[in-house]
């Protein structure tokens, strides 16, 4: 029995009873008293459209159609056609995660979508089971892996809408000054091509290591070292078992990558943005980013380093290549009136039309994989045959409901070793002690 | 016959008093209870907090645990260096900007410092959003483009680019820099006001005797400005430790913990770890430095207030 539950509402008294039904009495006056056209404020009439509250990324961060500007008409029509309204909050990605806290800690979330990355295992006592109410034909074009972040407790609670996993970006110029004619295969090459590369006061590999917690933060980027080392986080019972030669060897080579010739700012970037910054300028010659990035580093207006970029899939470690999911997806919240109509709207964004505008339009790769073979969509985003085949190999961010302070311990430690404030395996072995003792406290 | 006026005087004296006090709370009693609803309530409900195990996610079902939230704490390693950070925080940002503001102020309060301009440009860092203070910070310092590294390699005053907040010890001094900048301007007003009221004829009767500049200012401006520089040591100190802004826009806390201070810890720990209590008992701790300082104020404020009294 979770005890936290015997602090639950208690039964009815006559004082309470009396008390609420004084306070019933009053809103019904006060609502009689107040104007109608008050009264009706912020809900829909029995007549009217309904409403669907959404809350979203900003771009360029993905965002929805009627955010991002894409698939503006069929959105129109989908909401003529299911008789609903949609509003959008949509606010900076860093800004979601605590928005998100306050709003279910009170108990009164005003959404009925949000999006989500690696939170549902955190905030899933909020968030409706959604698995049923997914069309079969939905189910059987998306890969079942993206399911995994969106599942707790085997209930699946959201769906992932963009295919979001770290791949290697390279600075084509950059190889062929140094006479490097493919991409690095394994994480000896990649030491070897970023000394090479470390040159003309440039750097052969930028990542940022600046925010240790969350999704792409430094732990997270571990995470994708540890799978290629062939090791893993948990075991079956949820415990950590990182803390062995696979742990220690990433650690390592996180370390190493960083004497071969990461940007020094590296540690002090606290988002992939300031990174994305230090390879578009063509300081830097590798780097492991988000699919998103094709489309604006191949923009002469924001990039200079246009037309000059490759994409591969990341270097193999011992047990091969691995990465590390984005987990970008929609939920709907308890909290919501609608979770049919809402569970539609999720649908909707992930119908084949919508997916393939996404990619165009705003170079989030679709999800479907219907529309990721798609021959006009693999000629725009020629990195998503890359993702693709990266999608082939273990891509876990292990998201569970402590993800943040999990994140911030390994990363944290992980900081310290690169600073070489410690060894990698004291690195690990502390990190893997802080890490029992939040899952142990759960 | 005689009259005395105390003895008719008294009894209908002693109960106008009681019926005006009596009136006075009555009319003080809305605002007080204002007063209850808006900061006594939340300030008693984090205490209450502070004691529950209680997370975002099942918020309303809290579990009393007693003093385990501080008990948690006080074994945390990151809490101690959290308290160590704020309290070398405080006191570098507290004697850096009084020592500061005052050379501005006496700057500001010379003949030639009088043009108004001065003072609008000496606003410009007061007058900025926080957040937008912070990014423009975060663009200085940053090592690949920033006009620090920019302008230090240019000059040869650095032979390479620096990272300045990539170094513990070095991302939570520039912090500081930042900050300073930011506080400076209002703290400067503050003592410019102060001087203005130190009564001239202190400073004719100084050169009189013969003061040089150095004396005049040791031995009339310093203790003619004793308590609005108490003032000001005490309101910065306090606001030295709500300082979030530059944190979270520069560092979130990085790099290792270097740069997390209580403010930071707090918000941390509630809204990204979800740990409501925990988070609470942080921020109750701070409350209660915060509170201590309060009270030194009003204790600063209470000889001024005594002496304007008993001239009046």
């Amino acid at each position: 029995m979770d005890d936290r539950r015997l602090v639950a509402p208690r039964g009815l008294t006559r004082r309470s009873l009396l008390k609420r039904g004084a306070g019933l009495g009053a809103g019904a006056l006060a609502l009689g008293a107040m104007p109608p056209f008050l009264a009706a404020c912020g809900s829909s009439t029995p007549s009217g459209p309904k409403e669907l509250k959404v809350l979203t990324n900003q771009p360029p961060d993905p965002a929805p159609p009627g955010v991002a500007d894409y698939s503006e008409e069929a959105f129109a029509t989908w909401q003529t056609d299911n008789a609903a309204r949609v509003s959008y909050e949509s606010i900076p990605y860093t800004q979601i995660h605590d928005k998100l806290a306050t709003a279910f800690a009170s108990g009164n979330p005003p959404w009925d979508i949000v999006y989500m990355s690696g939170w549902v295992p955190e905030f899933s006592k909020n968030l409706a089971t959604i698995g049923d109410m997914i069309s079969a034909e939905l189910k059987s074009d998306l890969p079942p892996s993206s399911f995994k972040t969106v599942t707790w407790d085997g209930k699946i609670q959201g769906v992932v809408f963009t295919l979001s996993l770290m791949t290697l970006f390279y600075n084509t110029e950059h190889f062929e000054q140094a006479g490097l004619s493919e991409p690095p295969k394994t994480w000896d090459d990649l030491l070897r091509y970023t000394k090479e590369l470390t040159r003309d006061g440039r750097y052969g590999w930028v990542n940022n290591y600046g925010a240790p917690e969350g999704i792409g933060g430094t732990a997270n980027l571990w995470m994708s070292y540890l799978q290629q080392a062939g090791g893993t986080m948990y075991d079956e019972g949820g415990l950590p078992i990182f803390n062995d030669a696979a742990g220690v060897d990433a650690a390592q080579f996180m370390i190493d990558l960083w004497d071969a010739g990461t940007e020094p700012g590296s540690i002090s970037y606290v988002g992939i943005a300031d990174t994305t910054n230090v390879f578009t300028a063509g300081k830097a010659s590798m780097m492991m980013n988000w699919p998103f990035m094709w489309k604006p580093a191949n923009d002469p207006a924001a990039s200079a380093i246009a037309g000059k970029i490759g994409a591969a899939v990341l270097p193999a470690g011992a047990a091969g290549t691995a990465s590390i999911d984005g987990t970008d997806a929609f939920t709907v919240t308890t909290a919501s009136k609608s979770p049919e109509l809402a569970t539609k709207l999720i649908e909707f964004y992930l119908a084949p039309e919508v997916q393939k505008r996404q990619v165009l339009d705003t170079g989030w790769l679709p999800i479907r994989l219907s529309t990721l073979e798609d021959a006009e969509v693999q000629a725009a985003a020629t990195n998503a045959p890359i993702v693709l085949e990266q999608a082939k190999s273990p891509y876990d961010s292990f998201v569970t409901p402590d993800y943040i302070e999990v994140t911030q311990a390994i990363g944290t430690e992980l900081q310290r070793c690169i600073r070489k404030e410690k060894s990698a395996q004291q690195a690990i072995k502390d990190a893997s002690d802080q890490v029992a003792s939040i899952v142990t406290s759960r | 016959m005689t009259i005395d006026p105390g003895a008719v005087a008294r009894p209908t004296g002693r109960s106008y008093l009681a019926r005006r006090r009596r009136t006075g709370t009555l009319l003080v009693l809305p605002a007080l209870a204002v007063l209850a609803l808006i900061l006594a309530l939340p300030i008693a409900a984090s205490l209450a907090l502070s004691l529950m195990d209680a997370d975002t996610a099942d918020f309303r079902f809290g579990v009393f645990v007693g003093l385990d939230n501080y008990r948690t704490l006080f074994a945390d390693p990151v809490f101690a260096l959290a308290l160590r950070n704020s309290i070398y925080w405080m006191v570098v940002e507290v004697a850096v900007v009084v020592v500061v503001a005052l050379w501005f102020a006496l700057l500001l309060n010379h003949p030639m410092g009088r043009w108004s301009v001065f003072r609008i440009i000496l606003l410009v860092p007061w007058a900025l959003a926080p957040v937008a203070n912070a990014v423009l910070w975060k663009w200085i310092y940053n090592s690949s483009y920033g006009i620090l590294n920019f302008l230090g390699t240019a000059t040869g005053v650095l032979p390479d680019p620096v990272v300045w907040l990539g170094d513990p010890g070095l991302a939570l001094n520039a912090l500081l820099v930042a900050e300073i900048w930011k506080e400076i301007p209002f703290i400067t007003l503050l003592l410019l006001a102060g001087l203005q009221n130190v009564p001239r004829i202190l400073y004719r009767a100084s050169r009189l005797d013969g003061a040089g500049p150095w004396q005049t200012f040791r031995f009339v401006t310093l203790p003619q400005l004793r308590t609005t520089i108490l003032i000001c040591i005490v309101l910065q100190s306090i606001w030295a430790l709500k300082s979030f802004d530059l944190v979270y826009v520069l560092t979130r806390g990085g790099p290792a913990n270097a740069t997390t201070m209580l403010n930071f810890l707090a918000y941390r720990v509630s809204f990204q770890f979800g740990n409501l209590g925990l988070g609470a008992a942080v921020a109750d701790i701070l409350f209660f430095v915060m509170f201590l300082l309060a009270l030194a104020y009003v204790r600063v404020f209470r000889p001024a207030r005594a002496a304007e009294r008993g001239v009046a």
